[in-house]
């Protein structure tokens, strides 16, 4: 009886919620002129290709979303998840002459433990990411001054360690990871749903995850009540670091290769995300939740344009554009509420 | 964008100095952070160092490839400095300049140079204009509106141009632009120096050099003393346009070569050289003659590198470095790093 009183008025408001907020039509509309442009739309295939993109930037735009809300932006998630990739990969090279075996075979294809490769992939994310907090919140380096730094020295980086040869991975479990799936949902799409509900129950669920909020709301403010603040902002960043290591997982598992110049100008994709999921880029408003309905807002609106035959460059020019406008309209928005 | 609580307050209006004297405590480690002097003393070491590495260093042939490898950066360098010290940042210049030398290309086919010329820079201070007006008449953050302009600029060169590199050789006076000289000395050279004397003069000895200034210094009180701010932040960024256009447009000359993939994490080489020339990210400092030393110690840092065989991979990580050993001092400073 008492989940039931609880329960009721709750749901309630939060499907009203749901109807009134403008992205949800902008999903569904999209659906629908995909589903009448083109045949090919509404198929299982489609769908399935979209779960895929979804996943990669999805998990981009969560890190991203973190590190907006505390007021600060990370540029450096796309060189990173391709370099987490390649150090995991780089590092069991080196380790395997010392255990005596040779795990980089011809044409540069890594046939090795792919465990090992994923967790080096993982910690190198979380590594790189509180670098850059430590960067932002002790050195006192402005955000995207350090990020577009560790942009720049990643992608240095990613050149030197693969003498811009591409490696190959072929190992089953990372190929699983990549092309199965679960009761039809891609196991991608699937571990990107498990981050996004980890980071939920992180943010909403705890006391330390809503401090995020706080320091992104007044960040004076959140410092004078006692919470050290700079700590947040390395979490932030190392969870934006743990995100990218994540995705570029699933972004090399997907191809079964790695390569330094991968998902070049995908920092620009995810802020987008981030912003026209409501996030605010002065920090302080935004939730993971809402992040998930901005990617799938934006990849299925690249999905359209891809499947109506729109080239790359357009694609790149759309989201450029969408980039200024989401920015600018959230702008406009919120200078209309404040007066 | 940035706000620190004891952010540097060098404005060139009196008025605004004596007041920041009055009432902040001088900060003994704000003369830390890279000054005139010890910028000077740098570029001096190196060039020592250099010689000594290398014997023909300070010949006359390797100083000419220093600063005409400068010179491109250095022009671009100007545009940015004018925009930073508005307390703004303009990371499309790559784009622009990309995007200003492909439309210019396109017109290579009429076989007029005044077509030719005139189509490359206009686009550039016209993209420039753009970002300008979107900053400051709609309150885009500078950060995105660039972001995006860069996304844009590079997709239109790539759609225009098909993907394809175009090549000005028929066109004398273009590819003169890059490899012709003066008296001897190079024109990218002799570009460089007109252009950092001219931009000296505005900064320093000018009306609109004070409320560039003032408005990097407090939006607000520029705005209410009667400095139209959103006009100085938009010509602001048509200029950084048309710089952009304008190096882009030396390279491509000099290369005979109009690449619509090329100056690819140019913005962070011409960043690294303003914020090593002394311009604050928070606005409302920052100088010319800073940019152009900063640019010569970026320039000969290059250079020996690539006497010493270093790959420009490993470069772009040297780059890196040496922005991120300049900015740190602000960890000194009191406050919040954004």
């Amino acid at each position: 009886m008492t989940v039931l009183e609880f329960s009721t008025p709750r749901v309630a408001p939060f499907l009203l919620g749901l109807l009134r907020d403008p992205i949800i039509w902008l999903i569904l509309l999209i659906f629908a002129v995909g589903t009448l442009t083109s045949e090919y739309y509404f198929t299982a295939l489609n769908i399935e290709n979209l779960m895929r993109s979804i996943a990669v930037i999805g998990l981009l735009s969560l890190g991203m979303t973190v590190v907006l809300l505390t007021g600060r932006i990370d540029l450096s998630v796309a060189a990173l998840m391709i370099f987490s990739v390649i150090v995991g990969v780089v590092v069991m090279t080196e380790i395997g002459p010392m255990l005596g075996s040779r795990w980089l075979v011809r044409g540069n294809t890594y046939a090795g433990p792919i465990v090992p490769v994923i967790l080096i992939a993982l910690a190198t994310g979380i590594a790189v990411g509180a670098l850059n907090g430590i960067g932002v919140a002790y050195f006192k380096v402005a955000s995207f001054i350090m990020t577009l730094v560790s942009l720049t020295a990643l992608r240095g980086f990613n050149y030197v360690l693969t003498n811009g040869h591409p490696y190959y991975l072929k190992a089953p479990f990372y190929s699983w990871i990549g092309d199965s799936k679960m009761v039809g949902i891609p196991i991608s799409f699937v571990i990107f749903l498990l981050v996004l509900l980890a980071l939920m129950g992180f943010i909403h669920g705890t006391m330390r995850g809503g401090r995020f909020y706080a320091i992104g709301g007044n960040e004076k403010a959140a410092l004078y009540a006692g919470i050290k603040t700079q700590r947040y902002v390395v979490l932030a960043y190392a969870i934006s670091g743990l995100c990218a290591a994540i995705a570029g997982i699933i972004f090399t598992a997907r191809l079964k290769s790695v390569d330094a110049p991968l998902a070049a100008g995908y920092e620009l994709t995810a802020i987008a995300i981030a912003v026209i999921g409501g996030s605010a880029l002065a920090g302080g408003v935004g939730s993971p939740w809402r992040t998930l309905l901005g990617s799938v807002a934006f990849a299925a609106g690249l999905n359209l344009l891809a499947i109506w035959g729109v080239g790359t460059w357009y694609q790149n020019l759309a989201i450029g554009v969408v980039l200024i406008i989401s920015v600018g309209l959230s702008q406009m928005s919120r200078k209309k509420t404040q007066a | 964008m940035t706000e620190k609580v004891g952010e540097h307050v060098m404005t060139m209006s009196t008025l605004e100095t004596q007041v920041a004297s009055q009432a902040r405590p001088p900060d003994a480690w704000r003369h830390l952070s890279v000054s005139e002097t010890s910028r000077v003393a740098v570029l001096i070491a190196l060039l020592i160092a250099g010689q000594a590495i290398t014997p023909s260093f300070l010949s006359l042939a390797n100083i000419h490839v220093i600063l005409l490898a400068v010179a491109a950066i250095g022009i671009m360098a100007y545009g940015m400095t004018l925009v930073v010290i508005t307390g703004e940042i303009d990371l499309s210049i790559a784009g622009i300049a990309i995007l200003s030398c492909i439309a210019g290309g396109l017109m290579i086919p009429t076989g007029s140079a005044a077509l030719v010329i005139g189509t490359t820079l206009l686009t550039g201070l016209a993209i420039g204009l753009i970002n300008g007006i979107l900053v400051a008449a709609l309150g885009i953050p500078s950060l995105i509106t660039t972001l995006g302009m860069l996304g844009i600029s590079r997709a239109l060169a790539n759609i225009f141009s098909g993907g394809q590199a175009l090549y000005p050789e028929p066109i004398a006076a273009y590819l003169w632009l890059g490899r012709g000289d003066l008296v001897g000395i190079p024109l990218p050279v002799v570009l460089l120096v007109v252009l950092g004397a001219a931009a000296i003069a505005l900064t320093k000895y000018s009306i609109f050099g004070r409320a560039l200034y003032a408005t990097g210094g407090n939006v607000k009180a520029a705005a209410l003393s009667g400095i139209n701010v959103v006009g100085v932040r938009a010509v602001v960024f048509a200029i950084s346009g048309a710089c952009a256009a304008l190096a882009g447009m030396l390279e491509s000359a000099r290369l005979s070569y109009i690449n619509p993939a090329g100056f690819e994490g140019m913005e962070l080489s011409v960043l690294a050289v303003t914020v090593l020339g002394g311009a604050s990210l928070s606005g409302g400092s920052g100088s010319i003659t800073g940019t152009v030393v900063a640019a010569l110690i970026i320039g000969i840092v290059n250079n020996l590198l690539n006497q010493l065989g270093v790959s420009i991979y490993l470069q772009q990580v040297v780059t890196a470095a040496v922005i991120l050993a300049v900015v740190m001092p602000g960890m000194w400073q009191r406050g919040i790093a954004k």
